[in-house]
């Protein structure tokens, strides 16, 4: 019988590393915007659901304008930007760069954040390390995920849709690819990374494997009432 | 040791420790400050050292030692670089350079990694013979007077790397900047847990009856911390819930303006018998820690500030801390969830009677703060961050490292 490959979890850690760059106005944030590393989008952006309290933004731009700017409506329009939709991080850049260029369209001289409180762009080297936990099938599965850090969630479930492309999780990719369960993988696909902070995200996942877990072995004793 | 803290630090962080030391196993970390004791520097130093020999690191901390121009030189140059005006002249400048030569050929600087902390040892760069050098910067340098900046910055811009406490305190030096948040040691003396007859020991000290609520702000008597305003506060709080408030810090030697503020707050205080003005001698870490645990809710109401380590101490003992939003404290009270920010006398009073007319709220978010501090600003983070940051300079352009 062919093994099964285990699951091995694994987290990452970041270092911050300030670019040196900072802007004090919607018009300056644009043009940095447009210019710095991938790394500095990303971590903005993606790497803003690693943050693990509420979610009233979704990335450092967009909190940056709603809290020291006070530019609700720029807010508001890039919180709606959902990094995930994007194959790539250029593509996400356009259009971060789209809506704030709208928005100063329509309210050119917009107010400057005070001294101190500008926006800094920062990247970060991200190491990552095995966590010394592996789950052979579900019901191991479904243990460690109870146990596991939410910096391992991160990895796995956020992290990991830019890492290989595909915008697909390691979680519901190892469950399709190594324990043939499509219909468990695409109910895992099937919640939202943006819209859930990785608490939230953590109890769906739970969730959703302890009722398969329940629901095979289920099965197991509606065959043992047979014999 | 690394043991110590197994249950406190989260695992993660311990075993990425542990792999990052498994690397750097025998390698030499030197590191270079101007005090032996004293300060926020030292007190971390003191801890780091032992926890870095035990991962198998061979970890030294050697100390500049000056005369007293030089301290007075570099007393001005720390003023400086966080604002203030001050004159240093060229012969000032001299004597400073002269004596970290002097320095250089005493102490031995071979190392792998060399970690420089603050402006005083940073000359030390011109006498570099190997390894990786990174000057670690923990002050305020993000408005500095220019012409200081200037000429110290001839030296920073030397080093590998830096490493700033707050990414806005950072300049763009053209090296690698990290920011590495700075942290506390759950098992020192001001954060370890206490027995209740050690709490007791400290209420009977200073006669603090526990009848009622207690609001608490420790914090040296100056004006920046606002201890006028936090009065102000505890009595707009007084007229709807029964309370005590307990402002409680060291007479700040170093500072002529500490008497007269004392005496203002003495002042303005009266004969109110609810509020304690404790003067602590230096020393007093177990008698913060018992107060930090007694108070209901802590305030640190400054009106600037550097990081702000007494609002991780407070978030640690698990209370809520409502906190001018200045400084390194919003990156600690996340508004609403670990405590409240403020930005005024009337916003400080609103916030203490919500939460003590809410004791499930202020439980709720003290349990969020300390697992915000057990997450983000434990002694054990701050080394796997000086970890990385040595590991990834020796892995220089890659900005994923796996382990």
């Amino acid at each position: 019988m062919e093994e099964i490959k285990p699951f091995e979890f694994k987290q990452c850690v970041s270092i911050l590393k300030s670019t040196g760059k900072k802007a004090k106005n919607i018009r300056e944030l644009r043009d940095i915007i447009a210019k710095v590393s991938e790394e500095c989008i990303f971590h903005h952006t993606y790497q803003y659901f690693l943050k693990g309290h509420v979610l009233e933004y979704t990335s450092d731009f967009a909190h940056w304008a709603g809290e020291s700017l006070e530019e609700r409506a720029l807010s508001e329009q890039l919180s709606n930007i959902d990094p995930y939709d994007f194959k790539n991080i250029n593509d996400l850049r356009n259009e971060l760069i789209n809506v704030i260029d709208r928005y100063l369209k329509e309210f050119p001289e917009p107010r400057a954040a005070m001294p101190g409180d500008e926006f800094y762009f920062n990247e970060t080297i991200t190491l990552i390390f095995p966590v010394g936990i592996r789950a052979r099938n579900l019901a191991e599965f479904l243990t460690a995920i109870k146990y596991i850090d939410l910096g391992s969630m991160y990895y796995h479930f956020y992290e990991a849709r830019m890492r290989l492309g595909g915008g697909i999780d390691d979680f519901s990719r190892w469950i399709e690819e190594t324990l043939w369960k499509k219909e468990l993988a695409e109910k895992i696909r099937a919640i939202d990374p943006f819209m859930h902070n990785l608490e939230k995200i953590k109890e769906h996942i739970v969730s959703t494997v302890e009722d398969e877990v329940r629901k095979d072995m289920e099965v197991i004793d509606r065959c043992l009432t047979y014999i | 040791m690394l043991d110590l803290y197994l249950g406190i630090s989260p695992k993660s962080d311990l075993i990425l420790l542990q792999m990052l030391s498994e690397r750097l196993n025998k390698r030499s970390f030197l590191h270079v400050n101007s005090t032996r004791a004293g300060g926020g520097v030292a007190e971390i130093l003191q801890r780091m050292l032992p926890m870095l020999e035990s991962l198998g690191i061979h970890a030294r901390w050697e100390v500049i030692e000056g005369d007293e121009k030089f301290f007075d030189t570099t007393k001005k140059i720390h003023n400086a670089l966080q604002g203030k005006e001050e004159i240093i002249t060229k012969d000032m400048w001299n004597h400073y350079f002269e004596i970290n030569r002097k320095n250089a050929f005493k102490i031995n600087l071979e190392a792998d990694a060399v970690l420089i902390h603050d402006p005083q040892p940073a000359p030390l760069i011109e006498f570099k013979k190997t390894g990786t050098w990174i000057w670690r910067c923990h002050i305020d340098v993000s408005n500095p007077q220019k012409r200081v900046w200037d000429h110290l910055s001839r030296y920073c811009k030397k080093y590998d790397a830096a490493i700033f406490s707050v990414a806005k305190f950072a300049r763009a030096m053209g090296i690698d900047e990290f920011v590495i948040l700075p942290s506390i040691d759950p098992l020192s003396e001001k954060n370890r847990k206490l027995t209740e007859q050690e709490i007791n020991e400290t209420l009977n000290k200073f006669q603090i009856p526990l009848d009622r609520n207690v609001i608490l702000q420790v914090s040296r008597f100056d004006r920046f911390k606002d201890p006028l305003g936090v009065i102000e506060a505890y009595r707009t709080v007084k007229k709807y819930n029964d309370c005590i408030l307990i402002l409680a810090g060291s007479p700040a030697t170093d500072d002529p303006e500490g008497e007269i503020v004392l005496n203002e707050v003495r002042e303005y205080a009266g004969n109110d018998p609810d509020i304690y003005i404790l003067l602590l001698p230096p020393f007093s870490d177990k008698d913060i820690n018992a107060l930090q645990r007694i108070a209901t809710i802590i305030l640190q109401k400054s009106l600037k500030e550097g990081f702000g380590l007494t609002v991780t101490e407070s978030l640690w003992k698990g209370k809520p801390v409502i906190g001018g939003a200045v400084g390194g404290i919003p990156h600690q009270i996340i508004h609403g969830v670990t405590g409240f920010l403020v930005h005024s006398v009337e916003g400080a009073a609103f916030r203490i009677r919500q939460l003590l007319s809410n004791p499930g709220m202020a439980k709720s978010m003290g349990e969020k703060a300390r697992e915000y501090v057990r997450n983000n600003f434990l002694i054990t983070r701050q080394v796997r961050d000086y970890l990385s940051v040595w590991h990834s300079m020796e892995n220089k352009g890659l900005n994923v490292l796996e382990l």
